[in-house]
């Protein structure tokens, strides 16, 4: 199977799921929703199976720059959303006094956590990286 | 940097899917090589080299003008 063909198959699946969901949606049946998913999950990994995906270095730098590019925007959003949603909350504003909207300062919290462990992550990942690749200067 | 991928390639009369499938990227690849898309990795371009018996130099050539 070509890489062609792979991509018709893996867009006919697609369609045939997402009109199942459809249905399924409409007739409020959670169950053949599930079933849908799965058997179309199945059917996609038995078609991948089949075909010979050649993941080269150019792949792998789009790859590269396409997680860079994900970690650059994404971290800053989030950082910068969960310092939007904390803010208030710790400002003495009235309407948080009261104890309302406890669910925005909760979200902020999640936020916040969730962009620093991105950053701890990052950093982590780079670190043994940079070993694996020779960055670690200790060799003369 | 300039490349003859295109020129040995016809010479060698062999398709891009050909040239591909024998140094093991994909045809995408030899497109983006071909039209200075991309500039391949130093163990590719010998690669290529080998594949066309010739130098690394041969195929590629430095642009200094172009790279700045």
């Amino acid at each position: 199977m070509t890489i062609k063909q792979y991509k018709q198959v893996r867009a006919a699946i697609a369609v045939f799921i997402g009109m199942l969901v459809s249905i399924a949606t409409v007739r409020d049946s959670y169950l053949l929703a599930i079933a849908a998913v799965v058997t179309g999950m199945l059917f996609l990994i038995l078609v991948r199976t089949k075909v010979r995906v050649v993941i080269d270095e150019r792949e792998k730098l789009m790859r590269e720059k396409a997680a860079q590019l994900t970690y650059a925007i994404f971290a800053p959003t989030i950082a910068i959303g969960s310092f939007m949603l904390l803010l208030p909350s710790k400002s003495g504003m009235a309407v948080f006094a009261k104890g309302e909207f406890v669910y925005i300062e909760s979200l902020g919290m999640i936020l916040a956590y969730l962009a620093l462990f991105l950053i701890a992550l990052y950093a982590i990942c780079y670190y043994f990286l940079s070993r694996q690749y020779g960055g670690s200067g200790d060799e003369e | 940097m300039r490349n003859k991928l295109k020129v040995l390639r016809a010479t060698h009369d062999l398709t891009q899917e050909q040239l591909a499938d024998k140094i093991g990227v994909s045809r995408q690849t030899v497109i983006a090589i071909e039209s200075n898309k991309y500039l391949p990795s130093l163990g590719l371009a010998f690669k290529l080299a080998k594949l066309f018996e010739t130098k690394v130099e041969e195929i590629f050539t430095y642009d200094e003008k172009e790279e700045r």
